[in-house]
């Protein structure tokens, strides 16, 4: 108000005053000085000086005579509306000029207008960026991506090639021959001779850790029966040792009894056993860590032993040490996290030991599960890891096909803007240019 | 003892006598008004209603109903199944029921968690929104119910609630306030027994209305007096129609006839009237604007129809899936899958054993885990959507906001907003839409002679069509310029008629403009400040002109008319004459009317009969001889009709005491008949309105609204077609069309006229079934001609336009089946179609000719009552609101204040709302479809077991909170090209037309692409997914792979979206950058945490698991982008080659800043001549709004007349009841069916 009060000093009365109807953040923005008879149209009304008052006056009266405003601003011009200059108020005065009415009719008249109020909101004029699918833009992205992509992909590709894989698949090779004819009653019996030796050339050398996976085919773990089959409050808590309703049909033994672990999950776990060894010398396989921490940790209880587990008539795969709780029993644990697909590994252990190239490893195995019922097949893949994880070309080859794919598509675009240029912005491609042809559209 | 202790006392009483005779009456009058409905038009029930006025006990045997009102759809017990049972009438709805039951049973793969989360999210929804606002009705209810009225009880005015009020009671109703019940009006403190009032909540009319108490109960006033009145009210039973009333009082063994004059109506409200007292006859629901509250049939739109196909196909190809994995299910269930445990009691969905069975079961199975492809939000998004658009965009748009009359744009509807973006007929009314309704007094003729120098807008029009150049004439001196008249004319004004040759003629000319009608004054009696109150605005406008001629007329008693006289002005004195009002014989409805007679006594006893009305019908009456004037006359009316002006005949004659008295006897006569009162006083006007003396004719100027031409021409220009539909003659409505550029003379011009030589030749043979033949049989031959033509110019490359002008008369006709479709053939060729003459059902028939036989969307444009069924029966229904009555408005979908706000409602908001919607609706099909297809491309891989690939939770918030809230915002933001673009590029609205961008190609688009990218979703997930993925070398499991892909789902869902914004506000960024927050929130909670309650196989740190991995950022980072990258050529490649037009525009536009278009909206009307000033000035008169129907040029008879001769009675015209003497009997009202 101070700097008001200097203005008021001048012979002339002057209203000093912001503008009643501003909000707080503008009236710090716009100061006003008016002089007598001044008139200021600020959204709605038209606010008067008056004998030194500010009046409200309705925008429908005419001011008298020559209008002379003074805007002061204290600071720089407020961001968001700015205080209309002079030539803005005198058009909007004189649109206020057309209506008639005296001034209580009009004020009247003011509080019920039924005048929307102006948001950018409702007038839909909020600020929006709006981006244009020029070629240019297309080319540009294409190119973008197709830049980002092939590194990317160089570099997967090349993690996942320096992984050592050896992949054997033996259920066939580990059927004797004489019953090739039938490999079923081979494997169901218990009479047969199940171990079976291989031989595995070690290609590249083979860092620590070697990881042991089987991995399995045609072997619907994400079927909806077998997934459902299991129980998980079975699993994490003695507590829960009777709930196995969702376990059928390896709920219960004969007698009623709850299995633990019940379901099909457990039941069909995977009992093929490996034992590797290099030049005679054995090679530990730790069992330790290979399941996911948060399994072991959460889902599958310290306090829960296996109980009449595989006692029934059939018997589906390994069988359990009933004296080790489930949070130990990690092939289960790892077995249990159910495959998305039908076609699976499985972490079996790890090797602590560096392999070497064109080494001859001798694999022991106990072929004892049964995928010859459904035609599935049994490998035995042995890996190291990098970042990216075991050796999976896909993701490698994936982005360098897209970036590549992309490269191309830019120069295609170029070409195609070099041979068929569309002018940005033509008016004679619009639809009613082209086809300007009479009364029918 | 008080009322109420009576009331108390004669049920004790009536108990006790029991039996009987009182019991027999009360059933007999029970049954008399059981039969009425709320809200049906019943037929009237034999019967009447006896009311004992001011005698509770009396009426109490009767039971009539209380005066308590609700209007409420539910109650806290009907609430949950009435709701419940409207939400389940949805289809989607219902279906998410079936599924959700279907989930519950063992058959599911899915937890029912999954359907039932959605689906109570979206009824939770429905419901909230149903309830609050049947809670907002229910508040105002109550309101209403507990309002103060004051009753008589004893001697004393007693304030009780509404809700107490019975019928009989005598209640007094202060000024301003509002009338509580139907009421038999009484007395009112004003004199002569009347009380005005005002029917705003009825029909929206502001102008007041008289009511004239019997005389009889003019006393009644007192609580003194009002507590001796005993009268019994005998009358109709309730009904709906709002200007009819029959019944008698019976006072003191006297039976007086009651009509419409002495009812007041709930919901009117008294003004300039101290205080009234009346009886309350109608309670409650009983009343008549009560039993006027229709529910009018909802339109659906267009869009929202082939909505419903795509949900058929969506169901189609739901179903297509599901047989796919049902027989895939039979040909794999195999015992060989000996860890399946596929034992001997394996339960049916799995046994081997019966294989169609199991096909059978895991169809259902596949239903359930597929229901997410029918998009269940997709219709509560679309409400809200529309909802927002229509209260936010549409009524808070200032560019559409009237200032004149304070009126903003009304979306009376939500359902309809982008059919406005697909409109191709519109269909308008003349009077009040196109031209402002806003009657001058312009011209007139007395005695042969043309007074008036005026030039009218369309005269101007025609002479710049014809190359001239019309300078206006300065104005003399002399010219007044106010409402209603505008008049320049030195040899009559300011009393210089007096040196005329036939000041006589003029005097008499002035004398029946001052004294023939039914006009109220108001206010100060001083020519400056008075207001005229007037059935139409040109009546009001002929007695002004009068006042300017010098003859003021200033006030009137029922039985006088003062009119102060200046015609002796050069002798320096002004007299006021009072004129007796012997009779009035009003316009009315009637084809046969188009006039008013008024038969008054002068001061000297000369009797003198006035009368004006329609050229015909005055022409008709006039007396032999005289053909001179006769003729000249006709010539200056013709004259008139091209200039665009609405001409009326004024005409006198003399009667002798002798002729009047016998003739007066007749007339009390039918007056006070009951039966068929209005055609007996018709026929005993026939005897008195003859043998006139024709004094000249006047000629009203009906002024074009502002910026119609324009905005017509815009219109066209977007590929709108435009039709207008008039009761005008035809000339005048040529002429308006002339002036607002809808024909021009390049055109080719098809006129079907009943006005032609031949066929009045035939008609003036009288014989009825000739005529019609002869008149069909023309319209046939005319319309093979025309059609023949019209085809020929089509098929020429450089043909001229077409216009096509029929008239009413010849329009029935070529509405008769066998011709209609010559004339919607016909019609459709031509770029503007005029029908004149037409009445209200004509209109509504040429609307459902275009919407039914072309299959073309129709809007309906209009002002007035007559507008009505034209509304009600295009697709969207427009009514201009502000100036005239409300009826219009009530049925329309949109209001808005001026014709010219149709380009921001079309282009702008109809456009973006098509545009909008079409994304929506797309967009919600192609996310459903690609989300449903990952689980189908999995289906294979489990065996067709229906195991689901996703979590539950995963499912059924994928609908409601991970992708929802974004395509709301781009339902409401998004914009192709800014409001002014979209008007200066009104083409860009023929893509609407078009359907450009909902047809199937489009539509098969996206789905191409959500195959493509459901494909990339899951192939590329699990395929990544196989060997070990990070240095630990531990292996994922279904989970996981599962999380992968949903959280590449809704990443690219998302950003998809983005892609098909056209404008990104920051709303956009929030919402879509929400939405993916919103998912790895809720993943990090969900699966972070356990709980003793966890389901079975949950996704228990899944996660952490995922993000501990490289694998799962470089899948993040390629699956979208290899996702998108499909899209994104596409887009590109369209643009590129086969641009929209809109896309061109932003181009052509691409460096253009933002516009602020409130700017602009500032500069709007800071141009204005002079002339536009003026007329604005008059508009910001206070308000003065009627009918213009009143009129016999308008003929509001006219109307009713096809419309009866249909078999159909037309709506009534709420004009001023008050005048009306009498009525016809109770009609029903049509409700309209679309």
């Amino acid at each position: 108000m101070e700097y008001c009060d200097r203005q008021v000093r001048i012979a002339r009365r002057k209203c000093c005053h912001q503008p009643p109807n501003l909000g707080k953040r503008k009236r710090r923005a716009a100061f006003v000085v008016w002089e007598e008879g001044d008139d200021l149209d600020l959204q709605e009304a038209i606010w008067t000086c008056k004998n030194g008052q500010i009046q409200r006056r309705h925008p429908s009266i005419r001011s008298g005579g020559e209008i002379e405003t003074k805007i002061e601003k204290r600071e720089k011009e407020g961001k968001k509306r700015k205080i209309p200059k002079k030539k803005d108020l005198v058009e909007m005065t004189s649109k206020g000029a057309m209506s008639s009415g005296g001034g209580d009719d009009a004020s009247a008249a003011r509080r019920n207008s039924k005048k929307p109020q102006y948001s950018r909101f409702t007038q839909q004029e909020l600020p929006a960026c709006k981006p244009i699918l020029t070629p240019g833009w297309v080319i540009t992205i294409f190119i973008f991506v197709g830049i980002i992509f092939i590194p990317i992909g160089l570099a997967s590709l090349f993690a996942s090639e320096r992984v050592v894989e050896i992949v054997d698949q033996y259920d066939k090779d580990c059927v004797p021959n004489k019953y090739s004819e039938d490999m079923v009653g081979f494997i169901q019996s218990s009479e047969t001779n199940k171990t079976c030796s291989r031989t595995l050339t070690v290609p590249k050398l083979m860092k620590s850790p070697v990881y042991v996976y089987y991995q399995l085919d045609n072997f619907y773990q994400n079927h909806r029966r077998y997934v459902k089959s299991r129980s998980d409050k079975q699993l994490r808590s003695s507590a829960y040792e009777k709930d196995t309703s969702t376990c059928s049909p390896e709920a219960t033994t004969a007698d009623g009894s709850p299995i633990v672990p019940c379901g099909l999950i457990a039941w069909s776990l995977f009992n093929d056993t490996y034992g590797f060894s290099v030049n005679d010398k054995a090679l530990e396989v730790s069992k330790k860590n290979i399941a996911w921490k948060s399994d072991q940790d959460y889902k599958f209880g310290s306090d829960v032993f296996p109980k009449n587990f595989q006692n029934g008539s059939l018997i589906g795969g390994a069988k359990l040490n009933s004296s080790i709780p489930l949070s130990e029993q990690e092939d289960l644990i790892v077995w249990m996290r159910t495959a998305a697909l039908p076609t699976f590994r499985k972490l079996y252990g790890r090797i602590e030991e560096d392999l070497e190239a064109n080494e001859k490893i001798t694999v022991e195995i106990q072929n004892n599960y049964n995928t010859y019922a459904f035609g599935g097949n049994k490998r035995l893949v042995l890996s190291t890891t990098s970042w990216i994880g075991g050796k999976n070309d896909f993701l490698g080859v994936a982005y360098l096909l897209v970036g590549g794919l992309c490269l191309f598509l830019a120069i295609s675009f170029i070409l195609m803007y070099v041979i068929k240029p569309r002018p940005l912005g033509d008016p004679s491609f619009l639809s009613w240019n082209r086809n300007p042809a009479g009364h029918f559209n | 003892m008080s009322g109420w202790d009576k009331v108390r006392s004669a049920r004790s009483r009536l108990t006790r006598v029991g039996g009987g005779f009182s019991m027999n009456s009360m059933r007999e009058r029970q049954r008399s008004f059981h039969t009425v409905r709320l809200g049906r038009v019943e037929p009237q029930a034999p019967g009447y209603r006896t009311i004992y006025c001011n005698d509770r006990e009396a009426n109490l045997p009767v039971m009539f109903k209380g005066n308590s009102i609700s209007t409420t759809k539910y109650n806290i017990l009907t609430f949950l199944p009435k709701g419940l049972f409207e939400q389940f009438r949805r289809v989607a709805n219902l279906y998410f029921l079936l599924i959700s039951i279907l989930s519950t049973t063992p058959i599911s793969p899915v937890h029912p968690v999954t359907n039932v989360v959605p689906l109570s999210l979206v009824l939770f929804a429905s419901l909230v929104k149903e309830a609050f606002e049947d809670w907002k009705r229910l508040n105002n209810d109550k309101v209403i119910n507990s309002t103060p009225v004051d009753v008589l009880q004893g001697q004393n005015w007693e304030s009780i609630p509404w809700k107490k009020l019975q019928v009989g009671d005598i209640v007094r109703v202060k000024q301003d306030g509002f009338f509580p019940a139907d009421l038999l009006f009484l007395a009112s403190s004003n004199p002569d027994g009347v009380c005005y009032i005002e029917t705003a909540n009825l029909d929206g009319e502001t102008n007041l209305k008289i009511r004239k108490a019997l005389e009889r109960t003019w006393d009644y006033l007192t609580p003194e007096k009002a507590s001796d009145f005993k009268g019994v009210i005998q009358c109709e039973q309730p009904n709906n129609s709002l200007y009819t009333f029959t019944g008698n009082l019976i006072i003191e063994k006297q039976t007086l006839p009651l009509s419409p004059n002495q009812l007041l109506l709930r919901g009117c409200s008294l003004r300039n009237t101290e205080y009234m007292v009346g009886a309350v006859t109608f309670t409650g629901h009983e009343t008549k604007v009560m039993m006027n509250t229709m529910n009018v049939p909802s339109k659906r739109s267009t869009l929202e129809r082939k909505l419903d196909k795509l949900i058929l196909a969506l169901f189609g190809t739901l179903f297509c899936m599901c047989l796919i994995g049902a027989i895939g299910s039979g040909v794999f269930i195999n015992r060989k899958y000996y860890y399946l445990g596929l034992g001997e009691s394996v339960e049916n969905q799995f046994n081997p054993n019966n294989r169609f069975v199991v096909a059978v079961l895991t169809m259902f199975t596949l239903l359930t885990l597929y229901s997410t492809i029918i998009p269940i939000s997709l219709y509560v998004s679309i409400e809200m959507i529309k909802f927002i658009q229509s209260t936010q965009f549409i009524n808070k748009d200032l560019h559409m906001y009237h200032f004149e009359t304070n009126t903003p744009a009304l979306a009376r509807t939500s359902n309809l907003n982008e059919e406005l973006g697909q409109v191709e007929y519109l269909f308008s009314d003349k009077t009040g839409t196109l031209t402002r309704n806003l009657m001058e007094f312009f011209k007139c003729s007395v005695g042969g002679e043309v007074y008036g120098t005026g030039i009218t807008e369309t005269e101007k029009g025609v002479a710049q069509r014809m190359g001239m150049k019309i300078e206006d004439l300065p104005r003399s001196a002399t010219s007044l310029h106010e409402k209603g008249f505008n008049f320049d004319d030195t040899r009559i004004m300011h009393g210089a008629w007096n040196n005329e040759p036939n000041p006589d003629t003029l005097k008499e000319f002035f004398r029946c403009l001052a004294i023939c009608h039914t006009v109220l004054p108001e206010g100060d009696e001083s020519p400056e400040k008075i207001k005229y109150q007037a059935a139409s605005p040109d009546e009001a406008a002929l007695v002004t002109a009068a006042k300017n001629f010098g003859f003021f007329f200033y006030r009137r008693s029922p039985t006088t008319i003062m009119v102060r006289e200046s015609h002796v002005e050069k002798m320096g004195k002004i007299q006021d004459v009072s004129y007796e009002i012997l009779n009035v014989l009003e316009f009315n409805r009637r084809v046969t009317r188009k006039r008013q007679s008024v038969i008054c006594r002068y001061p000297n006893g000369r009797l003198v009969l006035y009368c004006k009305g329609a050229d015909s019908v005055i022409y008709e009456r006039l007396a032999e001889g005289n053909n001179g004037i006769k003729n000249i006359t006709r010539e200056h009316l013709e004259q008139f009709g091209s200039a665009g002006l609405r001409t009326l005949c004024l005409a006198y004659r003399d009667l002798s005491t002798e002729l009047y008295e016998s003739w007066n006897e007749k007339f009390i006569q039918a007056k006070s008949s009951l039966r068929d009162r209005e055609n007996k006083l018709d026929e005993v006007a026939e005897f008195i309105e003859k043998d006139l003396i024709l004094i000249g004719s006047t000629a009203i100027e009906d002024k074009l609204q502002e910026g119609v031409s324009a905005c017509i021409e815009t219109l066209s220009r977007a590929g709108i077609k435009i039709w207008v539909l008039t009761g005008d003659k035809m000339e005048t409505a040529i002429n308006i069309a002339y002036a607002c550029s809808l024909i021009n003379n390049d055109m080719k011009q098809f006129t079907i006229s009943s006005e032609t030589d031949p066929i009045r030749e035939v008609e003036s043979r009288g014989d009825p079934v000739e005529t019609a033949c002869f008149i069909k049989d023309t319209v046939k031959q005319e319309l093979r001609k025309y059609l023949e033509e019209a085809e020929h110019y089509l098929h020429s490359v450089t043909g001229p336009k077409l216009a096509f002008i029929i008239d009413g008369k010849c329009l029935m006709y070529a509405l008769d089946p066998s011709l209609r479709g010559n004339l919607l053939k016909l019609s459709l060729i031509c770029s503007s179609v005029i029908c004149c003459r037409v009445s209200p059902l004509q209109k509504a028939q040429v609307t459902s000719l275009v919407k039914k036989g072309a299959r073309k969307i129709t809007l309906s444009i209009g002002d007035g009552a007559n507008d009505v069924s034209m509304i009600q029966a295009a697709h969207v229904g427009v009514g201009i609101s502000g100036l005239e009555g409300m009826q219009a408005v009530m049925a329309s979908d949109f209001a808005i204040a001026q014709f010219c706000y149709l380009t921001d409602l079309l282009l702008v908001h109809g456009r973006w709302s098509y545009f909008r919607i079409c994304k929506v609706v797309t967009y919600f099909f192609y996310k459903n479809l690609t989300f449903t297809l990952t689980q189908f491309w999995f289906t294979f891989q489990t065996g067709f077991s229906g195991q689901r690939f996703y979590d539950d939770w995963f499912q059924s918030l994928y609908n409601v909170i991970f992708t929802a809230l974004p395509v709301i915002i781009l339902g409401l933001f998004d914009k192709d090209v800014s409001a002014s673009l979209s008007k200066k590029y009104p083409e860009l609205y023929k893509e609407g037309i078009r359907n450009s961008f909902f047809k199937w190609r489009i539509v098969g688009v996206w789905a191409f692409f959500s195959v493509y990218q459901s494909l990339v979703f899951y192939y590329f997930v699990t395929a990544s997914s196989r060997n070990g993925h990070n240095l630990s070398g531990k292996i994922f499991g279904l989970w996981d792979v599962s999380t992968m892909a949903f959280t590449c789902v809704v990443v690219t869902v998302n950003v998809r979206l983005l892609m098909a914004c056209n404008s990104i506000t920051r709303w956009h960024h929030i919402s879509i950058g929400g939405s993916i927050l919103a998912w790895f929130v809720f993943i990090f909670i969900y699966s972070g945490i356990m709980t003793r309650h966890d389901r079975q196989e949950n996704v228990f740190f899944v996660i952490y698991v995922l993000m501990s991995t490289f694998y799962f950022y470089l899948t993040l980072f390629l699956v979208p982008i290899v996702a998108l990258l499909g899209d994104f050529l596409y887009q590109g490649v369209q643009r590129w080659f086969f641009p929209y037009d809109y896309q061109i525009v932003q181009e052509i536009h691409r460096h253009d800043p933002d516009d602020r278009s409130s700017a602009k909206l500032q500069r709007i009307g800071n141009h204005l001549t002079p002339d536009e000033e003026r007329s604005y000035a008059i508009t910001q008169l206070p308000r003065e709004t009627s009918k213009h129907s009143g009129f016999a040029f308008d003929s509001p008879g006219y109307e009713s007349f096809f419309a009866s001769e249909a078999g159909v009675s037309a709506p009534q015209k709420p004009w001023d009841v008050a005048r009306r003497a009498s009525m016809r009997k109770p009609e029903t009202r049509t409700s309209k069916k679309n």
